[in-house]
């Protein structure tokens, strides 16, 4: 069974990269990855946002800055809702989720600020722990926005998303990805 | 082809599991179907393989208020665009068991069906004939009366082992999951790969979802379909007894109007209830078919809690259907298992798992990030173990869906929903969450956790009664107060039992369709 198995996945796979190839721009379809190594302009984050996103999110889940988490996030809530790939879209918040993110980015960049008197790349590892750590716990005085508990539960999910959740972080890790029809982005 | 856009003999609300069915058979008896979809269009090229693309199938419609205890998980339980909530559903295909309808008469709780198990089996048989359920009839030693299953059980793979030998050593039985997925190529469709892809949508015709089973029977038919429609209300005559037809928001926004002999509403549980509460009229001023304020009422959903491990032996994650590969309804049957607890359950074994997403290995542990997340999944890529608790929830009044003072993009209110668990399920939980446990200790699991509580499935706010007082539609799904409007889909259930429904949401739509040729 297995044999005729795999033989029926390969026709598959070969038959679905046909397609992406004939319907891909040569631009529109760049991973987060590719946009982040490319140095890709943010639409909807400022240039403080992406800097508090990337450090949280790879503090939360190393290796999220350069899957390109910020990447992901801006061109996502630039997409129309029907569109839009973000978790948060099921986990009973309204749209628009700019809202979202922007307002917890904005007490995240407060936070390290507060307690250290310095942005989030300044600080030592330890730091970075503690305030990590604080964030996961929910437990921070004076933060603004959607509860911090919550907004590291779908941070850390988004940075999962760019790091395990492509066909090269599911590789990564040693977990066969099996596409039936295999993305146009790389996940 | 449609032969008018603006007069046809049967308009459908959505295009689900059992908008499918309606439009189908009500096409094929030669009537003139418009099927009226939310979303947009789906075809199986657009099912990538992807846990991040698959979220485009979900709810993206106007949004759903939540409170209670247990929310009900609006957006992640529904689905939209071309074939529903049912595109993404998993194709576990259990059926109710005969006291889920005597919930009521039985144990003093809840709702009883105006049908019994035995008047909907035949139901179940047809359809499961129609469509090519894979199972083990004689395994599943709790089934009730029913033909045997088309085709063969789907494999088990090293996860559903491992963790049978947990609960062998406990002395329950475990048994193939039914599936609504082919074990064989079965009527032209292809068998399936166990690729555990089930939940980004099937794009090889394996899994009974609607593109593949009802809807291409339907169009075959002549029926139509018409996407990015949106329905605001249903119209009714001027006596307020008869529908007549529906208005809707089309893709530009613009109120359209058609009309039709024989309106059902397949638009999922919130929003069946939603376009009947802004249906209101000066006939129906509390919304249509709520003349005895039982609309949006007994909304349930499954109270559902996963057990995970990391076990000892490889257990090839990565493998099987999403839904699992093995069942146990050893606690289903004596729903009072305990004087504080109530509700029957079943185990759903060794669910094919996926690195990330909502019900991926990496947010079974939202405890664990930074350094040690790596080492983490890297195990877990290999060792990686989980089965769900599906509960019964009880359908209680309180439990309901009503009009939120927010606003639609059209101007529509919003629904907003509130569910509350009954003590005693909390406690039915907690014990069944207990047992799962200790079947992965059992099983040999190094490490045992447990996730969140969940709802999982909407069901109820029109349920279906024999009282036209106590419900909003009587057997057919016909509503009591306009006999040519008629609902289809899970919000008919009086009550949930503890299986999956879509099985049972094709078996009743069948009968709801029938009836309807009947009617005339």
């Amino acid at each position: 069974m297995e044999k005729a198995v795999s033989s029926r996945r390969a026709f598959l796979q070969a038959s679905s990269v046909g397609l992406a190839c004939a319907v891909a721009a040569p631009t529109a379809w760049l991973s987060p990855a590719q946009a982040y190594a490319k140095r890709l302009p943010y639409t909807q984050l400022t240039d403080t946002e992406v800097e508090t996103l990337e450090q949280l999110a790879d503090a939360i889940v190393p290796g999220a800055r350069k899957a390109g988490i910020a990447h992901y996030i801006d061109s996502q809530l630039a997409a129309p809702l029907d569109d839009c790939l973000l978790m948060i879209k099921y986990l009973g918040v309204p749209a628009p989720y700019k809202e979202f993110y922007q307002a917890a980015l904005q007490s995240a960049h407060q936070l390290p600020l507060s307690e250290y008197q310095k942005p989030w790349h300044e600080l030592s590892d330890s730091q970075l722990d503690t305030l990590t750590a604080q964030l996961a716990s929910g437990a921070i005085d004076g933060w603004q926005g959607p509860p911090p508990g919550f907004f590291f539960f779908v941070l850390r999910a988004d940075a999962s998303d760019v790091v395990y959740g492509t066909q090269n972080g599911h590789e990564t890790i040693g977990f066969p990805h099996m596409a039936h029809i295999k993305p146009v982005q790389e996940w | 082809m449609l032969r008018s856009a603006r007069k046809v003999d049967v308009v459908v609300v959505g295009s689900g599991a059992a908008g499918s069915v309606v439009a189908a058979i009500n096409a094929e008896a030669g009537r003139e179907v418009l099927i009226l979809e939310a979303g947009p269009k789906r075809t199986l090229t657009d099912l990538v393989s992807s846990q991040i693309h698959a979220r485009k199938l979900k709810w993206s419609g106007a949004f759903v208020e939540e409170q209670g205890d247990l929310k009900i998980g609006h957006n992640f339980n529904s689905g939209y665009g071309t074939g529903g909530s049912a595109l993404h559903h998993f194709a576990v295909w259990p059926r109710l068991h005969e006291n889920d309808f005597t919930v009521h008469s039985e144990y003093g709780k809840g709702l009883d069906w105006p049908i019994s198990y035995q008047t909907l089996r035949p139901y179940y048989d047809r359809i499961q004939d129609d469509v090519g359920v894979s199972g083990d009839a004689l395994a599943e030693k709790w089934r009730p009366q029913g033909k045997a299953y088309p085709l063969p059980p789907l494999p088990v793979f090293a996860q559903g082992k491992v963790i049978a030998k947990g609960f062998e050593r406990l002395g329950m039985h475990t048994a193939p999951i039914p599936m609504g997925i082919k074990s064989q190529a079965y009527k032209g469709r292809s068998a399936c790969l166990y690729d555990g892809w089930c939940d980004a949508g099937c794009p090889i015709g394996a899994l009974a979802n609607p593109l593949v089973t009802y809807l291409p029977r339907a169009m075959k038919a002549g029926a139509y379909i018409q996407h990015n429609a949106t329905v605001a209300s249903v119209l009714h005559n001027s006596k307020g007894d008869k529908a007549i037809g529906v208005a809707y928001h089309d893709a530009n926004g613009d109120l359209q109007t058609v009309y039709a002999k024989h309106v059902v509403l397949s638009a999922f549980a919130v929003q069946n209830a939603r376009i009947l509460l802004n249906s209101a009229s000066d006939k129906h001023p509390a919304g249509l078919a709520n003349h005895n304020d039982m609309l949006g009422r007994y909304l349930m959903t499954h109270p559902a809690q996963t057990v995970f491990g990391l076990m000892e032996q490889e257990t090839q994650p990565h493998l099987g259907p999403t839904g699992g590969q093995l069942i146990c309804h050893d606690y289903y049957q004596n729903k009072q298992q305990a004087d504080d607890a109530f509700g029957s359950y079943q185990w759903l074994i060794a669910s094919a798992a996926k690195p990330n997403d909502l019900l991926g290995i990496v947010n079974s542990r939202p405890d664990i990030y930074g350094k040690a997340l790596d080492p983490f999944m890297r195990k877990a890529a290999k060792h990686f173990a989980l089965m769900n608790l599906v509960g019964e929830d009880v359908a209680r009044a309180d439990n309901r869906v009503s009009l939120s003072a927010q606003k639609d993009s059209h101007g529509l209110p919003l629904a907003a929903t509130t569910h509350n668990l009954l003590p005693e399920t909390w406690s039915m939980l907690k014990r069944g969450v207990e047992q799962g446990k200790a079947v992965f200790k059992a099983a040999g699991a190094e490490e045992i956790w447990a996730g969140n509580p969940f709802g999982m499935h909407i069901m109820g706010g029109t349920v279906m009664g024999a009282d036209s007082k106590q419900s909003v539609t009587d057997e057919f799904g016909r509503t009591h107060s306009l006999e040519n409007l008629y609902v289809a889909g899970p919000g008919v259930f009086p009550s949930s039992g503890a299986v999956n429904p879509t099985f049972t949401i094709h078996a009743l739509a069948l009968r709801t369709a029938e009836q309807m040729l009947r009617d005339g």
